[in-house]
């Protein structure tokens, strides 16, 4: 087995908490029932990164299997990585009968004709999830295993997850092998980005809750139960204000759970605006200032801002409308044309 | 002291006099009181006797058995009838698979689907009516063409858009459907994991038939061509290798 296989598959192994190896081990399905069961899980972890190198030593791993492992790691956490959102265009109008060997033949010969040392990898879900992990290499140099970037597709589509490497030079080449296996004309990068794969999803596919005026009754238990006090010496004074912030609330985000996104970003290109006695800039330009809120969960905490007394009801719809709009990021400018999008073939 | 006798005999009458006319006012007093209380008392009781003779009425009337009189029910009655008959109007809509409920700007529908009795999945979708017809939001899934749809009938057909939409999601829905159970049921038979993708318009996947102690490996693969159904157009059976003994 190669060095640089034993290498790679011993800090995959590292990476794990210890807790969880023997079970993605057991996903990968590499090492054998009985070859898993000489491993010692409570030793030390580079013990048992050691002693795992020796058992794919003796199955001769190469480096496609140590690439499985790799993806296995990832899609298990797959939060820890930024996802970017990427939408594809086609021209024409029929049918797709999706064919994954096709998809994958195409893939894969369109990158290999561009670049020989590549190492792609896939791995298909029960979601119908397509992951593909691309290792980059140049004309002269094997590929770097420890900066692959990885791509999410689901099939008939027009939507791709890339959770690039740092070396963005490779990302066209990326796009182009994408449009060309999954038949599509262009694609371009939607301002939408986050850490949590599935929220994305979410958002671009539209299963994300929204709040949809039907004939349809409710359960009960949807109906939020006051907590705490039935004091009836209690009264609660601004109960019909509660009540408008609550029902404003729930048009704006609905009754689900939320999508998980990090950031919204608006990047203001506006004309600052002030009296004309405070004239604080001599020349007519752009304010430029970026306005940047984060949290670890960015719309669950808008949703609570107004209920929270924090801001008024109903919130801007600058901020409401991120699911619906599929974008955190913003360039809001002057007059006419609030939020800009362009096509951009590579 | 002669004087002194006289003026303590004048206290004395003084202060009796004040003593008399404070009680005289006391008993002035309760008189008063006695009479309010007494005509209040007069009151009250007429009122008990009036409700008792309406109780009696009511009573009366539903003993004799003209509680439902069809010629004029009761405000309530009707209000009762007619609850009842939107809410089954309601849900014989919601049954027919397309349901919808007017908003402010315009109209939003519910597409209802199911395949040979078991109801699936629902969808949304919310349409503005001016300046014309068209989708403001919706939860419609991105491999369904609804792009498409929309830009060759609506505005103009809404009816034929909302029919073709519904074939479409109900095929989709039911081929899903379908693939699920032959996963489930036929667990034992197939090999590996089936292939398909996300519209379901495709399906491959591996079985073996044995027969005189011998096992035939199959591939099959069966095309959906048509969107607006859930069965598939064309079956591809090809065995592959050779007859391996069992």
């Amino acid at each position: 087995m190669d060095e640089t296989v034993a290498e790679y598959i011993r800090r995959t192994v590292l990476k794990i908490p210890r807790d969880e190896i023997k079970m993605m081990l057991q996903k990968w399905g590499f090492l054998s029932e009985a070859q898993l069961q000489t491993l010692n899980f409570h030793q030390i972890k580079d013990n048992i990164s050691q002693e795992v190198v020796q058992l794919c030593e003796e199955n001769a791993a190469d480096i496609k299997q140590a690439a499985v492992l790799d993806i296995i790691y990832n899609h298990t956490y797959q939060n820890k990585r930024m996802w970017s959102v990427y939408q594809m265009r086609k021209t024409g109008e029929e049918l797709e009968y999706f064919d994954l060997t096709d998809f994958k033949k195409k893939f894969k010969r369109r990158l290999q004709s561009a670049l020989k040392n590549v190492t792609i990898t896939f791995r298909e879900y029960e979601d119908d999830a397509i992951w593909i992990r691309v290792a980059w290499g140049t004309p002269y140099r094997q590929p770097n295993q420890y900066k692959p970037s990885y791509v999410v597709y689901h099939s008939q589509t027009p939507y791709v997850f890339i959770s690039a490497s740092v070396l963005k030079s490779n990302l066209p080449l990326l796009c182009q092998a994408l449009i060309v296996a999954s038949n599509y004309h262009d694609i371009r990068e939607m301002e939408l980005r986050s850490h949590s794969l599935n929220s994305l999803k979410d958002i671009v596919f539209k299963r994300y809750s929204q709040n949809f005026h039907t004939y349809c009754p409710k359960p009960p238990q949807a109906r939020a139960v006051e907590p705490g006090s039935v004091d009836l010496r209690i009264i609660n004074e601004n109960r019909s204000e509660k009540e408008r912030i609550q029902r404003l609330n729930q048009e704006a985000f609905g009754d689900g759970p939320q999508p998980i996104l990090q950031f919204a970003q608006y990047k203001l290109e506006t004309m600052f605006k002030s009296s004309p006695e405070m004239d604080v800039l001599d020349k007519k330009e752009p304010f430029r200032c970026l306005v940047k809120f984060s949290s670890p969960h960015l719309l669950e905490s808008l949703k609570s801002l107004a209920p929270a007394g924090m801001a008024d009801a109903p919130l801007s719809p600058l901020l409401t409308c991120i699911p619906q709009k599929a974008r955190n990021y913003f360039r809001i400018r002057e007059k006419k044309g609030f939020f800009p999008e362009s096509f951009v073939s590579p | 002291f002669p004087g002194a006798g006289v003026l303590a005999q004048l206290e004395k009458l003084e202060a009796r006099a004040r003593r008399e006319a404070v009680e005289q006012e006391e008993r002035e007093q309760r008189e008063e009181r006695t009479a309010l209380l007494r005509s209040r008392a007069r009151e009250l009781r007429l009122r008990r006797d009036e409700l008792r003779r309406k109780l009696r009425e009511k009573e009366g009337l539903r003993k004799a058995g003209t509680a439902a009189d069809p010629a004029h029910p009761t405000p309530r009655d009707v209000l009762e009838w007619r609850i009842r008959s939107l809410r089954a109007l309601l849900q014989l809509f919601h049954l027919t698979g397309i349901s919808g409920k007017l908003s402010k700007r315009g109209v939003c529908l519910t597409l209802s689907t199911s395949y040979e009795g078991s109801h699936l999945d629902s969808f949304h979708l919310e349409l503005l009516a001016r300046p014309e017809l068209r989708i403001q939001r919706h939860s419609i899934p991105p491999f369904i063409p609804l792009e498409q749809l929309s830009r060759r009938f609506l505005p103009t057909d809404l009816r034929r858009f909302l029919a073709l939409l519904s074939q479409h999601l109900n095929a989709y829905v039911g081929r899903r459907f379908q693939a699920e159970q032959f996963q489930e049921r036929f667990s034992d038979w197939i090999q590996g994991t089936p292939q398909r993708n996300s519209l379901c318009n495709l399906l491959k996947f591996s079985y073996s038939l044995s027969r005189n102690s011998r096992s035939f490996p199959l591939q099959a693969r069966l095309l959906y061509r048509d969107p607006c159904r859930s069965l598939p157009t064309e079956v591809t059976v090809c065995c592959s290798g050779e007859w391996a003994p069992l």
